[in-house]
């Protein structure tokens, strides 16, 4: 028999373990988006990334910064990406800059749940068509001249419109983090 | 850079539709202000919010469909005429695809996946389920057994219900009925006969008429009222009866009165209300199960001898020591002597009651580690796979029911997502040079139809992956639910399996398949069957319809 290196975790460790990386499901995403942006193949380094955490949760000490540790090994899972990617070459960002995401967002206070019935309640503002093309348009990963030609509309059009309800929602957000900061 | 530039900029990047000098400006910018940092993570956590929106919203959405409508063949109608059937009996999203019908013919058109995404809070509305029906047809939407009775008014045109509140009321409705779930507390009822037995927990429950309402001191009472009068009696215990005049009074056992529409009392006596109470409907309920139960045997062993069965597996209620899983198919009248699959071996998986009520006629795969480990030899032209499955809830990205150890090269794999989708792959050999998302297309997702509302039913679940046809169709119930076609370069004529585990995965080969590794079902399955080959659209049905419990 081969001896087992990693130390043995029990189902309830395992558990907790899920939970921690549950919890830590959004960050995940937004740091590998964040080095990826525009990137289809960033939902599959997600998914890497979570492979590799678990098959590394051993390691993992408990007690310790989970995000932070996590990050570190999704950084390395977009580097391997890359690395693959190498002939078709997207751009990316400097080293440095990536390590200052990593460390700025591994020390972002998770406000997700309130931007988010926030963002709910903004999308309800919006009229009913708009609010569809929005729905739409995050539904799929089709690139945006492909999206644009189903809908029968122009591609710099939508572009338009969408950065316009984009930033409408971006600002209606902000205001109601505010108003019900205040009222607490 | 204004702050609606650096937006644009922003919209851009993520949209991978971003120049070379314009990506360069950004990052300088980002490089060395924290404030545009902060708004690119800002800006990028909207969008993933999006994201998860959408994923929930966009089956509501009509679909977009006026100019492919008008290339839709006959035949496209015909699919979406009985994909709507099928939605109105089972209560699934097809709006997601009934518009664009010709997706379901033959397209090389994949429909767009949208992202799995996890979904924050998941919930169902309703005060009850509605444990048990005979002959029932009720207006609008069919409810399956199990069910959650949805808010508002319902209506049940005939037949007698079981209908179970989450206060532990418990009340047989007989049709006509016309009534509405006000809370667990609280039911009324406009039309129809009930009959409540309400325990000691739920004392204080009400039952409200046009002509006044009926309060339970304990514990069971019935009910009928029309549009003229309304009566109750006391089968046991008590009950306080307030009137719409604000008249109180008590009644014991045995004891009735009738009231007028307008509240007032018409006799001091009500007729006996000729209704079962809910533990003897159950009793009949049972009876009539058991009779399909013995049709369903009958069936098991009439599939034995199908020379496509590789692996049929139950799970046998008088071998609760056993960790073993024999496989029913049988070896003999094998075209050219193939080999079929050995017996399981159960690993973890605890046993529990089956979808006829047996107590081990199951197993529970909810602890993790739980898997059943089979060995299926040759090789195989097309593939269906079967299974009663009860799940609890889909908590996992991916959700297993069957799948071959790792994720070779013409190996498939059979998962449940996160989102309800029912997921089916073979591995295409060759198809390593191309890019993930060509990738991606190996795999065949159904749209989703399994919601939280479904926790705890037993239902079947199988999926055809048909060579010559070159389509791969999933089925729920018995009724496709989604038909796609295998483009070409994806088309595995050769299937093989080898070593698997049903309801989880092992030896996940990470270098290879990059997905996350707990995939145990958070759920029981009481019959699993793989046949070589394509199973026709009515065998499926028939399957489901020898196996159905709540068969009518």
């Amino acid at each position: 028999m081969e001896p087992v290196n990693q130390p043995r975790t029990d189902d309830s460790a395992d558990s907790a373990f899920v939970g921690l990386l549950t919890e830590c499901q959004l960050p995940l995403r937004l740091y590998v988006r964040a080095l990826l942006p525009g990137d289809p193949a960033a939902g599959d380094v997600i998914q890497q990334a979570n492979a590799k955490i678990w098959e590394k949760r051993g390691d993992f000490e408990p007690g310790t910064h989970f995000k932070a540790w996590a990050m570190a090994i999704a950084r390395f899972e977009v580097l391997n990406h890359r690395k693959r990617q190498a002939r078709d070459a997207r751009l990316h960002f400097s080293d440095e800059l990536e390590e200052t995401v990593a460390t700025e967002l591994a020390q972002v206070t998770d406000d997700l749940a309130e931007r988010q019935a926030a963002l709910r309640e903004c999308m309800q503002a919006l009229k009913p068509a708009s609010r569809e093309l929005l729905m739409r348009r995050y539904a799929t990963q089709q690139p945006l001249a492909e999206f644009a030609s189903q809908l029968g509309r122009s591609v710099g059009g939508v572009k338009v419109t969408l950065h316009r309800l984009r930033t409408a929602l971006a600002e209606c957000i902000e205001r109601r983090l505010l108003a019900t900061g205040e009222t607490e | 850079m204004t702050p609606d530039e650096q937006t644009t900029l922003f919209d851009a990047l993520l949209d991978g539709d971003i120049n070379e000098a314009d990506f360069l400006r950004l990052e300088a910018e980002l490089s060395v202000d924290a404030e545009v940092r902060k708004a690119y993570y800002r800006r990028l956590e909207m969008d993933l919010l999006l994201e998860e929106l959408a994923a929930e919203e966009v089956h509501r959405l009509p679909p977009l469909a006026e100019p492919l409508l008008q290339r839709t063949s006959k035949r496209g109608l015909w699919w979406a005429g009985l994909l709507a059937a099928i939605a109105a009996g089972l209560v699934l999203f097809v709006t997601m695809f009934a518009g664009p019908a010709d997706q379901l013919a033959d397209q090389n058109d994949r429909p767009q996946v949208a992202q799995t995404i996890q979904k924050n809070e998941p919930s169902a509305t309703g005060f009850g389920v509605l444990s048990g029906q005979s002959d029932a047809v009720w207006e609008g939407e069919a409810i399956e057994n199990g069910g959650l009775l949805p808010q508002g008014e319902l209506h049940l045109v005939s037949g007698l219900v079981h209908v179970e509140l989450f206060s532990g009321v418990q009340m047989v409705i007989r049709g006509e009925a016309m009534f509405s779930i006000d809370s667990p507390m609280q039911v009324s009822m406009r039309k129809g006969s009930a009959r409540a037995h309400v325990p000691e927990p739920a004392h204080g429950f009400r039952l409200k008429t046009g002509a006044g309402e009926v309060i339970d001191l304990g514990t069971e009472f019935t009910v009928d009222v029309d549009e003229t009068r309304s009566s109750v009696k006391v089968v046991d215990g008590e009950v306080e009866l307030r009137t719409r005049e604000a008249e109180t009074r008590r009644l014991r056992d045995g004891e009735g009165v009738e009231l007028a529409a307008d509240g007032t009392l018409a006799k001091e006596s009500a007729e006996d209300i000729a209704l079962i109470g809910p533990a003897a409907f159950q009793d009949v309920l049972a009876e009539r199960q058991s009779d399909q139960f013995r049709r369903w045997q009958l069936a098991t062993q009439l599939l034995r001898n199908d020379p496509r069965l590789m692996a049929h597996y139950l799970v046998d209620p008088t071998q609760g020591w056993s960790r073993t899983l024999v496989n029913r198919a049988s070896a003999a009248s094998r075209v050219n002597g193939t080999a079929i699959a050995g017996d399981g071996a159960v690993v973890a998986a605890t046993r529990t009651q089956d979808r006829w009520g047996r107590d081990g006629g199951a197993l529970d795969f909810s602890r993790m580690g739980s898997r059943v480990r089979v060995v299926v030899p040759g090789e195989h032209r097309g593939l269906t796979l079967m299974c009663w499955v009860k799940i609890n809830s889909l908590d996992r990205w991916y959700n297993s029911l069957f799948l071959t150890d790792g994720h070779e090269d013409r190996e498939p794999h059979w998962q449940l997502m996160n989102d309800g989708r029912m997921f089916f792959s073979v591995k295409p050999p060759d198809i390593d040079h191309l890019s993930p998302a060509e990738r991606e297309r190996q795999v065949f997702y159904s749209p989703p139809f399994w919601e939280t509302s479904m926790s705890g039913q037993w239902i079947m679940l199988a999926t055809v992956y048909d060579v010559d046809q070159k389509l791969v169709t999933h089925y729920v119930n018995g009724a496709p639910i989604s038909r796609e076609s295998i483009p070409e370069t994806f088309l595995v004529e050769s299937i093989k399996i080898g070593a698997a585990s049903i309801c989880n995965w092992s030896e996940p080969m990470y270098r290879s398949d990059a997905t996350f590794v707990v995939r145990n079902l958070n759920g029981c399955v009481d019959e699993f069957a793989l046949f070589s080959g394509a199973l026709l659209h009515e065998e499926i049905s028939n399957l489901y319809h020898a196996g159905n419990p709540n068969e009518r």
